[in-house]
């Protein structure tokens, strides 16, 4: 069966979400929380525990909604549209999602009740000083030090939300090659850590972490020692469809931002968008908004159905990538001096496109991945 | 949410396929749109009447009219493996254009006339919409159409006659009513190629195939060749080209990647093959890419139509985005050949000159109007801007 529509309840979560982020986060909301200490919201974030967002894809008898990738992919799109500062792929995807697969029991019990509630932000600190995204590009190490521990000696970049958060997910090298990455969890106040605000294009809520000899004990590991990579890759999967979802609905509203544009501003007697050139831009908005949208349900429904999907996933980011840039150039040439200006809307959709190009890995990273995944 | 094919589906598929092993030997493979090789196109008549005497050309029509009555979807199935294999299906602007028109808007008459012979291949028809100054604007034509008695008597130039010489009849528009505005006095018509008034002269095309400039000079055309109302060809047309069978084009952009990805694995340039070059794996991430937009967009019309629901943004979404990838996918495929995609034939030509076939054949992405147009209707019905 061919069927590429949402079901009745995902259509309902659709419309239940964009109708709560319409009131709970209007764009003027948006705006203030980008330049406040917290650049998010917890009274948005405690509203969506409640309404069993915050830990919508994790177990119910762990306070979850056993919800699918696509249920997710709803939700991200309807975030998408509306800009809504959260950590929900930071925290409750990729850190929530690692600690169900590779934690112990007495990790998962004692984390994910509390994440699920909004209570504990967990936050996923993988990247490092070159920017590489992928098991080879962890580096920081993590040395056994004595039977009971390790030392951590390094840093990460643009781990987001770690001033918020209760525990750091961090990926080390405790051997060579694939089979080398530990993950440990460690308390960002812990002695040797160091947070630091890293100022960004979207304002995000990022930081460099530095650890300097940071002591940890061996039950801060998740999952065995040398398969972190093995436990974050499957969660990086579904992370990076969440992302596109959230390309697509920030698309939508772009598309909305260009067509009305187009449909009021008048020059040379006439809308704009009565001009092909312009009418070309918008096209283009849509068929990037589209594209990307096809092929991000189409690996949501396969990681759901637990078939092989890195090469739909691959292909859906080096998409999703690529639109979210060149969607946003084409909106800027719809609205010229107009969407310049930070007072219009654009802008906000403009910034934070550039850390969605590159979060989860860039279009060169997924078009390289789906070609190994032939 | 769902993209599986179901056991019958699957079942219909291994059908399609045993036919094809028994019936199209690989080397009769061919490109019916670029290869004027007299041998090939006689083993393409033959082998497209028996895909008719299967009834698979009239697959998802009524069975009253000799279809099968079959959803659409096997039809994409059916179109997947055809195109897997360059099936060399002839005679498409019968079963599919005329037979297309006459399903939007052919009188009951017309439809139990014409149809079961269309879809056992027993016409083979030719496409004669486009004029020298009618193209993208189709309803600017001025060929013209007067009722004499029981005949029409019709004058005009048709232009890129696509497989006008190996049809015996053409599917042409002309102006029965030149009072009427322009898109309401245009009729259709089933022209036979050997009535006198009919000549053609080549037009010899950048694919290595031949189209034709037709001349109608006051040729005499019964009435009851007449497809459709009198004045309602527009609709028809229209809705032929938008509501026709759901053609599985993504499948021939998989063969072609196909094709040069093995290429990529047995070549080596410099000190190492092909693929294992990071700029090459970038270019075939993008194809792969192309083929993946292809193939999500026509299951996409398949799911809107099993739902449905209208086809997105107009209808236009997905010819422009084929439209557009064509030249562009088969670019990609030049420069990961690198120099060597110029050679045609000949111990150096990579992938037996595919690539440089594929390349010129990729400027043949306009029938049914140029992507321009397309995007027009995706802006103005799709998205709602002004016309």
């Amino acid at each position: 069966m061919i069927d590429l529509e949402f079901s009745e309840q995902q259509q309902l979560l659709q419309h239940t979400a964009r109708n709560f982020f319409a009131a709970q986060c209007p764009i003027a909301k948006v705006r203030s929380l980008e330049t406040s200490d917290l650049g998010y919201s917890d009274e948005l974030w405690k509203s969506m525990a409640k309404l069993d967002w915050v830990g919508l894809s994790y177990p119910t008898e762990l306070g979850g909604a056993a919800g699918s990738i696509l249920d997710l992919y709803v939700l991200y799109a309807e975030m998408g549209r509306c800009l809504a500062p959260t950590p929900h792929l930071a925290s409750s995807v990729i850190a929530g999602e690692t600690i169900l697969r590779g934690g112990s029991e007495a990790q998962r019990g004692r984390l994910i009740p509390e994440m699920s509630r909004g209570d504990l932000i967990v936050a996923p600190a993988l990247t490092e000083s070159d920017g590489a995204y992928g098991a080879d590009a962890v580096q920081l190490v993590a040395q056994a030090d004595g039977e009971n521990g390790y030392r951590l000696e390094g840093a990460k970049i643009l781990v987001p939300y770690a001033h918020v958060a209760g525990q750091l997910l961090v990926a080390a090298r405790t051997g060579s090659g694939p089979d080398g990455v530990t993950l440990f969890l460690i308390e960002p106040g812990a002695k040797g850590v160091d947070v630091e605000k890293l100022g960004n294009i979207a304002n995000y809520p990022l930081f460099a972490v530095t650890f300097d000899g940071v002591a940890v004990s061996r039950d801060a590991i998740v999952g065995p020692v040398g398969a972190g990579w093995a436990t974050l890759e499957p969660v990086l999967d579904r992370a990076s469809v969440l992302q596109c979802a959230e390309i697509v609905g920030a698309g939508e509203a772009v598309l909305d931002i260009a067509v009305n544009y187009a449909q009021q501003r008048e020059q040379f007697g006439q809308p704009v968008g009565k001009f092909q050139a312009v009418q070309y831009l918008c096209s283009d908005i849509a068929i990037d908004l589209h594209l990307t949208s096809l092929l991000a349900r189409q690996a949501a429904w396969r990681l759901d159905a637990g078939l092989p999907h890195a090469r739909e996933v691959a292909l859906a980011k080096a998409q999703a990538s690529e639109s979210a840039q060149h969607m946003v150039r084409q909106a800027h040439e719809v609205q010229a001096g107009h969407g310049f200006m930070m007072e219009t809307d654009l802008q906000l959709y403009t910034r934070r496109a550039k850390h969605w190009e590159f979060n989860l890995g860039d279009v060169h990273h997924h078009l390289d991945a789906a070609v190994a995944a032939l | 949410m769902d993209i599986r094919f179901t056991p019958e589906q699957d079942a219909w598929r291994e059908e399609v396929r045993d036919f094809l092993d028994a019936e199209l030997p690989p080397e009769k493979a061919f490109d019916v749109e670029f290869d004027e090789d007299e041998a090939l196109w006689e083993f393409s008549h033959a082998f497209t009447k028996k895909v008719g005497a299967k009834g698979w050309l009239g697959l998802n029509w009524p069975t009253e009219y000799g279809g099968l009555g079959r959803p659409p979807i096997d039809r994409m199935i059916m179109s997947e493996e055809f195109e897997a294999r360059e099936a060399p299906l002839s005679g498409s602007i019968g079963w599919g254009l005329t037979a297309g028109s006459l399903l939007a808007g052919g009188t009951e008459e017309q439809k139990q006339h014409w149809l079961p012979k269309l879809g056992r291949m027993d016409l083979h028809v030719a496409e004669g919409l486009s004029e020298p100054a009618a193209g993208s604007d189709l309803a600017s034509l001025t060929t013209t159409a007067k009722r004499d008695g029981e005949h029409w008597v019709i004058s005009g130039e048709k232009t890129y006659t696509t497989w006008g010489t190996h049809a015996d009849w053409l599917f042409t528009a002309a102006r029965s009513d030149l009072t009427a505005s322009r898109h309401r006095g245009i009729t259709m018509f089933l022209v036979p190629l050997d009535l006198p008034g009919v000549s053609m002269s080549p037009m010899l095309n950048l694919g290595g195939g031949r189209q034709n400039h037709t001349f109608l000079d006051d040729v005499r055309v019964p009435h009851e060749y007449m497809i459709g109302e009198e004045g309602g060809g527009w609709h028809m047309i229209m809705n032929a080209f938008y509501g026709g069978g759901i053609h599985a084009g993504h499948a021939y952009y998989e063969r072609a990647f196909a094709a040069v990805l093995e290429h990529c694995k047995q070549t080596r340039r410099g000190d190492g093959l092909l693929i294992d070059d990071p700029i090459v794996r970038q270019q075939l991430g993008q194809l792969a890419l192309i083929a993946e937009q292809l193939k999500m967009l026509t299951y996409e019309s398949v799911s809107n139509f099993n739902n449905q629901k209208p086809p997105s943004f107009g209808g236009a979404i997905g010819v422009v985005v084929s439209k557009e990838a064509r030249p562009r996918f088969f670019e990609l495929c030049n420069r990961i050949v690198g120099p060597l995609c110029q050679l045609q034939e000949g111990r150096f030509a990579p992938m037996r000159g595919q690539v440089e076939a594929w390349y010129r054949h990729s400027y043949a992405n306009h029938a049914g109007g140029t992507s321009q147009v397309k995007r027009m209707v995706l802006a103005t019905r799709g998205l709602g801007l002004p016309r």
